[in-house]
C-alpha cells in the first residue's frame, strides 16, 4: 500500500538526486577540466575515453563477468597511456609551431575534432551502434524517508573521491606546486625550471585516465552506445566553463549546482524544461561572471 | 513500288521476325541492382538505428547475394545487389541532400528507409518526387492517414499511433468492466514527434474507452535522471503505466521506477522495449513489460533468419528490427514479381500484392501495412505479439505484471 508522503520529504528527495547527478556531472568534467585547464588543450575526443571505460565495464561484466569497478584497472591505464601519446604525437607539433595560445586553440580544436571522428568510427566498427546497458548496484538506498539509486550514490562518491585526491595533489606535492604553476602562466613555470611540456603530458594523461573512470562510474546507471561520447563532452565542457578554466575542485562544485538547480526546477516547474534551465543558469553565469563562478578576479 | 521501299520494308520484316528471339538485346539485363539508404549512424538516435534498420539492411544484403542474388525473370538472370549507405547524423537536412546525392549521383535502383519518424517523414518528399517506392519501416505519425495521396509512392510499414494505442486502453477499459482495475493512468513521454503523437494518440482513445489519465508528464529526450518523473506517477498511483519512451528514457524509466519501487499492474515502454539489451540488463524484470510491437517467432523462414542474425551480429534479432527486415523483403518480393526495375510497376505491385515475410503475411492498404503487429509482452523471457488479437500467432496478455524482484 502506498503511503502518502510529506511535501518535505519529496522536495528531499529531489534535492538529493539533484545533489547525485550534479556530482556525475563534476565528474565527467574534472577530467576535461585538468586537460583544459592545466594543458591548455581543449579535448573535443574526451567523450571517446569516457565512451571506453563504459565499454570495459560492460564487456567486464557481461562478458567476463566480474565486478565492473576492477574494469578500472584496465580502462585507467590504457586511457593514461593513450591520452599521454596523444599529447607527446598530436598536440606537442601544434604547441611547437603555433605562435600564441589562441592559434593553438583553433589547431587544437580542429585536431581533436578529427580525433574524435577518428575514434568515434573505431569504435562503431569493433563495438557496433548497439545501445548498452548492464544492471550493477541498482538497489535503493533509503535516506530519512527519500530513496536513491545505490550506482548513482557510488557515482557520487567517485566524484567526491577524485576531486578529493585532486585537490590533494594540487595544494599538497611538489607536482602539484608545478602543475599549478603552469595553470596561473606557464612561460614564467618554465622560467622557473619546471618542464612544462612533461608536466602538460601527465596532466593531460591523467585528465583522460579520468576520462575512462567517470564511464565506468556512469555506465552503471545510464545506457550508452559507442556515439554517446560527443554527449558527455559538451557536458562536461558546460561545467567546466561554468567553474572557469582550471579551477578543478571548483568543477565538482559547478556541476552540483547545475544538478540540484536542474532537479528542483524540474520538479518545482516542469520536468520538460530541465534541459531548459541548464542553459538558461548556464548563460546567467557566463553574463555575470564570464570567466567562470571559482575564478579569482 | 521502288526498290528502296521495298528494301527498307525487308529490314524491317527481318528486324520484327528476330525480335521476340533475342529480347535480351533489346534490352540488356542489369549486372547488380544497387540498394541504397541515408540513415543515422552517430548520435543519439544511433544506437537504435543500428539495431532497428542499419543490422537488418546489412543482413540482408548478406542473405541475398549468398542466394545468387535478386532474381529478374524479364531477362532470366539473377542479379546480385550492391549496397550503398551515408551517415545522416540525426539531420533532416543532412538526410535530404544525402538522399537526392542516392538519387542523382548514384543512381540507386531502389531507395531504402532512414530511421525515426520524423527523418522518415523529411525523406519522403525527395523520394516521392523521383518516384522512388519507399516502405518506410520506423516511421509512427497519424499524419500517415493522409499521407497516401500526397506521396503515393510511400507506404508505412509499421502501426500507427491509433492503432498502436487503442488495443492498450481497450484492453484497459475491459480490465475495468471485469472489475479489475480502477482504470487509472499515468503517462509520460519525451518531448520529440514520436512521444508527442503516441501521447495523444493514447489520451484520445483513453477517453473513449472511459479510461482516467491521472497523471501525464513530459521530460526532454536524453534527461539523464528520471527519479523525479517516476516519482510524480507514483504518487498518483495509477493501475496502468505508460511510456511513451525511446530507448535511452525506455531503460531509465525502467531502472527508476524498480529503485524507487513502483509496481503498476500493468507497464507499457514504447520503443526499445523489444531489445534484446532491455532483456539482457533487466534479465526476468522484464517478463510481464509489454512494448511497442511484436511478433510471432515460428512463422515461416524466421528460425533461418534468426540463425543468420546470430551469425553475423553475435545477438539475437528484435521485434521492432522485423518491420524493416520485412520492408526489405516486400521489395524484394516485388520486384521479383515485376521482373524488372520498373519503379512505378513495383510500386503497384506492393500496393496490391500479398508478401510472406519473417513478420508474417503483409499486405497494404491505402499504402499502409494492413496487418503489422501493435504490441509485444514479455513472457517467460519471451518477446511475444499480443495486440491485434486477430492476427496469426498473437498470445493472451499476461496480468498483473509480477512485481520487480
Amino acid at each position: 500500500m502506498l503511503v502518502a508522503r510529506g511535501t518535505g520529504v519529496v522536495l528531499f528527495e529531489v534535492f538529493l538526486n539533484g545533489l547525485l547527478l550534479g556530482g556525475m556531472y563534476g565528474l565527467i568534467a574534472l577530467g576535461l577540466n585538468i586537460q583544459y585547464g592545466v594543458a591548455r588543450i581543449l579535448n573535443l575526443a574526451y567523450g571517446e575515453f569516457f565512451v571506453a571505460g563504459a565499454f570495459t565495464a560492460f564487456f567486464t561484466i557481461m562478458l567476463w563477468q566480474y565486478n565492473p569497478l576492477l574494469s578500472l584497472f584496465i580502462s585507467m591505464p590504457i586511457a593514461f597511456a593513450a591520452n599521454w601519446l596523444i599529447y607527446q604525437v598530436l598536440m606537442i607539433p601544434l604547441i611547437k609551431r603555433a605562435p600564441d595560445q589562441d592559434a593553438l586553440d583553433a589547431d587544437v580544436v580542429l585536431v581533436t575534432f578529427g580525433l574524435f571522428f577518428v575514434l568515434q568510427g573505431l569504435a562503431l566498427v569493433y563495438w557496433s551502434g548497439d545501445l548498452r546497458g548492464y544492471t550493477f548496484m541498482s538497489s535503493p538506498v533509503h535516506i530519512l524517508g527519500a530513496t536513491i539509486a545505490m550506482n548513482r550514490l557510488l557515482a557520487f562518491l567517485g566524484a567526491c573521491l577524485i576531486a578529493a585526491i585532486i585537490f590533494y595533489v594540487l595544494r599538497f606535492t611538489r607536482i602539484g606546486a608545478a602543475l599549478r604553476a603552469i595553470t596561473i602562466d606557464p612561460v614564467a613555470a618554465s622560467l622557473m625550471g619546471i618542464d612544462v611540456r612533461r608536466y602538460s603530458a601527465l596532466a593531460f594523461a591523467t585528465g583522460g585516465a579520468l576520462a575512462a573512470a567517470s564511464g565506468m562510474l556512469v555506465s552503471t546507471f545510464i545506457s550508452f552506445s559507442a556515439t554517446t561520447g560527443v554527449v558527455y563532452t559538451l557536458k562536461a565542457l558546460i561545467v567546466v566553463i561554468m567553474a572557469g578554466v582550471g579551477r578543478v575542485t571548483g568543477t565538482l562544485a559547478a556541476g552540483l549546482l547545475l544538478g540540484v538547480v536542474e532537479s528542483l526546477g524540474g520538479y518545482l516547474i516542469d520536468p520538460a524544461l530541465t534541459i531548459a534551465i541548464n542553459f538558461a543558469l548556464f548563460m546567467l553565469i557566463l553574463l555575470l561572471r564570464p570567466t567562470g563562478l571559482f575564478t579569482r578576479a | 513500288m521502288d526498290r528502296r521501299t521495298l528494301l527498307k520494308g525487308g529490314v524491317a520484316a527481318a528486324g520484327l521476325a528476330a525480335l521476340p528471339s533475342v529480347p535480351a538485346q533489346a534490352q540488356s539485363a542489369p549486372d547488380k541492382l544497387r540498394f541504397g539508404y541515408a540513415i543515422t549512424m552517430s548520435g543519439p538516435l544511433g544506437p537504435g538505428a543500428e539495431s532497428t534498420v542499419v543490422s537488418q539492411y546489412k543482413l540482408w544484403h548478406k542473405r541475398v547475394n549468398d542466394a545468387g542474388g535478386i532474381t529478374l525473370k524479364k531477362f532470366n538472370k539473377k542479379v546480385p545487389v550492391d549496397m550503398v549507405s551515408y551517415d545522416d547524423q540525426g539531420k533532416p537536412d543532412e538526410l535530404i541532400k544525402l538522399t537526392e546525392r542516392l538519387i542523382q549521383q548514384d543512381k540507386v535502383d531502389i531507395l531504402l528507409s532512414p530511421y525515426a519518424t520524423h527523418m522518415n517523414l523529411a525523406s519522403a518528399p525527395i523520394a516521392n518526387k523521383y518516384q522512388y517506392p519507399v516502405i518506410y519501416s520506423t516511421a509512427t505519425t497519424t499524419k500517415s492517414y493522409d499521407l497516401a495521396k500526397k506521396f503515393p509512392f510511400a507506404f508505412w510499414q509499421i502501426v500507427q499511433p491509433v492503432e498502436a494505442t487503442q488495443p492498450l486502453t481497450e484492453y484497459l477499459a475491459d480490465l475495468k468492466k471485469e472489475g479489475k482495475i480502477k482504470g487509472t493512468v499515468g503517462i509520460v513521454h519525451p518531448t520529440v514527434e514520436y512521444g508527442v503523437e503516441m501521447h495523444e494518440a493514447f489520451v484520445n482513445n483513453a477517453k473513449k474507452a472511459g479510461l482516467n489519465v491521472v497523471v501525464s508528464k513530459s521530460y526532454p529526450f536524453g534527461a539523464a535522471d528520471l527519479q523525479p518523473v517516476v516519482r510524480e506517477v507514483m504518487a498518483a498511483n495509477p493501475d496502468a503505466f505508460v511510456c511513451m519512451s525511446y530507448p535511452p528514457d525506455t531503460f531509465m524509466l525502467t531502472e527508476q521506477s524498480k529503485i524507487v519501487g513502483f509496481n503498476p499492474q500493468f507497464m507499457y515502454v514504447a520503443i526499445g522495449g523489444v531489445f534484446p539489451s532491455y532483456r539482457g540488463k533487466f534479465g526476468n524484470d522484464v517478463n510481464g513489460i509489454l512494448a511497442y510491437g511484436g511478433q510471432d517467432t515460428s512463422v515461416k523462414g524466421y528460425a533461418e533468419y534468426d540463425k543468420a542474425h546470430r551469425a553475423m551480429h553475435n545477438r539475437p534479432s528484435e521485434a521492432g528490427a522485423l518491420s524493416a527486415y520485412s520492408a526489405v523483403e516486400v521489395v524484394q518480393q516485388a520486384i521479383e514479381r515485376v521482373g524488372e526495375v520498373d519503379r512505378t510497376k513495383i510500386r503497384d505491385e506492393i500496393g496490391k500484392g500479398k508478401f510472406q515475410t519473417i513478420w508474417g503475411e503483409l499486405h497494404y492498404t491505402d499504402q499502409r501495412c494492413a496487418n503489422p503487429w501493435a504490441v509485444g509482452q514479455w513472457q517467460g523471457g519471451e518477446m511475444v505479439g499480443v495486440f491485434p488479437k486477430d492476427k496469426s500467432g498473437a498470445k493472451p496478455v499476461q496480468f498483473p505484471k509480477p512485481k520487480w524482484s
